[in-house]
């Protein structure tokens, strides 16, 4: 029953475009997308005072930048021992902190387990992909994202190549490794290369800085349903993801 | 409190320009929103390349709407979403009770959808027994609060945290505090037991991609991520003007929605949603169910001046840049789409006869058409609206065309102008009080001179006119 009808809304519905597109059209010339001015390339933080700078800077340099302006945290690493380092840094502060973190869920990216399991910080809990019920009691989510956007400060998580959908969400502290050199320029290029093949990933999510409200009297809130502190460390030593 | 209908804008309009809380909190919230704008649109150097890029690709979409409204469909099917039509309101509400219905959906979490705001989908899902939890801030505020979205992005922008902190201490049992970070927790910790008890997700869709068959969800909060993620159902609500041609598209949308809106340069979240998920124990929905909707779309697609209503993306600058709006808020307008875009969209979906005072709502001072990130003529359109009206009223109006002839017939008999102007001199000093033309109990003036003067006061007509100071004086120099 549910099926015919659906076919009938269908056809009723695309009839009505069909009929209310015949009228009137003729006025209208039919735009050829083809024939549309190429928008130029975007140039970002074209400020009077640090457009030079812009020019001249990496695309880490530039996703550093981008990300610290959205409220992240970013550490840079060249090495495995310093990818290690950096969480073990990143660890002990908050655990001088209100979010004082016990239980850390990690995703099952390959070799990312560990690392964790280097990090000289004692906590309570290491689990790799916690069921969505139990992801509620962790503290901190470590995943890698298979790819960043520099001119926009920007993580790429495709969710069908790694279990991060939910540990990069829920746990209030999202702690995030990507490879130097999958950070791409533009957002643009991002999204040629997600579409490389034709098809696209069942789900893949942006992310950009912390999770952010101004819904209170456009007081800016950072931290509402996702995490409130994000940290990536950019690895320009071996790649750890491979694509 | 605020269930105000668009019949009674007038109403509307002089009780909020009474309320001084709310005039103040719209003052801040437009300008910030304004200033973020202009600064997020200058960060880039090809605002306009943008936006009139944008607005040739919904133009192309919309002229071959029934193509891309397939190919979007017939792509998402291959990766086994479910598609459902509705050509109106009720039966878009039937089609999402129907699904709680087989997914035996106690308690449903919600994303922010001005689509299911016009829908009214909240109402119908309560009246089947089902649980609805707004989880956007702003809109679980006004779930609790009883009350409607009074900007399309900024949905609770009229409440002071005063008032959210004792909404919060009455109906949560919270605290009191008026610490917004404060506010914010508490909403968090009590929503996340309702991601983890709900059976069905229902969010709303920014662009569905044709080429291939994405829905993109854009948000700053995280909970249309978990809506989208943790119920093993997912219910997209669409209305069918959000197509997109190709997937290199999003690039120019996701330039301008988020600097047109929060003026972000990108917000925090963006969802891209293609089919279900592959392996069946991964993360996310087993079920994803689009509900396409018409309610009254298709109709605009008749004239290219109406077409271009539905390029909007609902952004929300246009309600942020307009005079009428910075004055009266959302709610005044008494309709689910407020502000400059609503006094056009609104009358096209619920019809003229009830939203004739909603084309009338501006000064049509040109801020809207100047901020649209898809450069729609808002003025233009309220002009045609404004048009329609007037013809589909014309057998009320009877004395309102005469009077007009008869003014066009003086109007364009230089002697008989001069006389009449002569005439109005004398008979003015019947009105005028402390030399302005005020409506006042003393001299009151009658309907429907009364709507010139009930507002503002009228300056008398000099005692000599031009022609008279002319001819006296200045042509002799």
């Amino acid at each position: 029953m549910i099926n015919s009808s659906n076919q009938t809304a269908r056809e009723a519905i695309l009839k009505s475009i069909r009929a209310h597109l015949g009228v009137g059209d003729s006025f209208e010339p039919r735009i050829n997308l083809r024939g549309l001015p190429v928008v130029n390339a975007v140039v970002h933080a074209q400020t009077s005072e640090n457009g030079a700078a812009a020019q001249s800077l990496s695309k880490v340099d530039v996703f550093k930048k981008q990300l610290e302006a959205v409220n992240g945290h970013c550490f840079i690493a060249h090495t495995e021992l310093q990818i290690v380092h950096a969480l073990t840094q990143i660890i002990t502060e908050l655990k001088g902190t209100e979010l004082n973190p016990k239980r850390v869920a990690v995703s099952d990216a390959s070799g990312l387990e560990r690392l964790v399991r280097l990090v000289a910080v004692e906590v309570e809990e290491v689990t790799v992909t916690p069921s969505p019920a139990d992801l509620f009691g962790f503290d901190i989510g470590i995943t890698t994202a298979q790819a960043a956007i520099a001119e926009t400060g920007t993580l790429v998580l495709d969710s069908s190549r790694e279990r991060h959908r939910l540990i990069s969400l829920v746990p209030p502290v999202h702690i995030a490794i990507v490879d130097a050199a999958n950070i791409y320029s533009t957002l643009a290029e991002t999204l040629s290369v997600l579409h490389r093949t034709g098809n696209v990933s069942p789900i893949v999510t942006f992310v950009t800085g912390p999770s952010r409200t101004a819904d209170i009297e456009l007081t800016l809130t950072i931290g509402v349903h996702g995490p409130q502190e994000l940290y990536v460390i950019v690895n320009e030593g071996q790649p750890l993801v491979v694509s | 409190m605020n269930h105000l209908t668009a019949e009674t804008f007038d109403e509307n309009a002089k009780a909020a320009l009474t309320d001084t809380h709310l005039r103040g909190a719209l003052r801040n919230a437009t300008s910030l929103f304004g200033e973020r704008r202009r600064e997020a649109a200058a960060s880039l150097n090809n605002w306009e390349d943008l936006r009139t890029q944008a607005r040739a690709i919904k133009d192309e979409t919309l002229s071959h709407l029934d193509k891309y409204l397939e190919q979007f469909v017939s792509k998402a099917e291959a990766r086994g979403v479910h598609f459902h039509w509705a050509e109106n309101a009720a039966a878009a509400n039937e089609i999402i009770c129907g699904l709680t219905a087989k997914y035996a959906a106690s308690t449903v979490v919600k994303s922010k959808s001005m689509t299911t705001e016009e829908t009214h989908l909240n109402d119908a899902l309560e009246s089947a027994g089902v649980q609805v939890v707004e989880t956007d801030l702003g809109e679980y505020i006004i779930q609790l609060a009883h009350e409607t979205p009074s900007h399309i992005i900024a949905p609770a922008i009229h409440k002071t945290k005063g008032q959210i902190a004792e909404l919060f201490t009455s109906e949560l049992g919270s605290a009191p505090t008026d610490d917004v970070a404060e506010l914010t927790r508490t909403a968090r910790e009590t929503l996340r037991d309702r991601f983890a008890a709900a059976d069905i997700g229902i969010s709303g869709v920014n662009f569905g991609i044709a080429e291939t068959g994405t829905i993109l969800i854009v948000e700053n909060e995280g909970n249309i991520r978990l809506t989208t993620s943790l119920p093993r159902v997912h219910i997209a609500v669409m209305g069918i003007e959000k197509v997109i041609p190709r997937f290199a598209d999003v690039d120019v949308f996701l330039k301008l929605l988020p600097r047109s809106g929060t003026g972000q340069r990108l917000t925090a979240y963006q969802s891209f949603i293609t089919g279900i998920k592959s392996n069946r124990e991964d993360e996310g929905p087993d079920e994803v169910h689009v509900v396409l909707l018409d309610n009254g779309r298709s109709r605009m697609l008749a004239q290219p001046i109406t077409r271009q209503s539905l390029a909007c993306i609902r952004c929300g600058a246009c309600l942020n840049a307009c005079p009428v709006y910075q004055q009266i808020g959302g709610h005044a307008y008494g309709s689910v789409y407020p502000g400059p875009i609503g006094a056009v969209i609104t009358p096209q979906l619920i019809g003229l006869e009830k939203a004739a005072k909603l084309p009338y709502a501006s000064s049509l001072c040109g801020a809207c058409r100047e901020v649209c990130p898809v450069k729609i003529d808002i003025p233009a359109l309220l002009l045609h609206l404004r048009a329609e009206i007037t013809e589909g009223a014309s057998k009320q109006r009877i004395g309102e065309r005469l009077a007009f002839s008869v003014w066009a017939w003086i109007m364009t008999r230089p002697r008989l102008y001069v006389l009449s102007a002569r005439l109005s001199r004398w008979l003015q000093w019947l009105f005028v009080r402390d030399g302005k033309i005020s409506d006042k109990p003393t001299t009151k003036i009658f309907s429907p001179l009364a709507a010139w003067t009930s507002g503002r006061d009228l300056r008398p007509l000099d005692d000599s006119s031009f022609r008279d100071r002319w001819k006296k004086e200045l042509s002799h120099r």
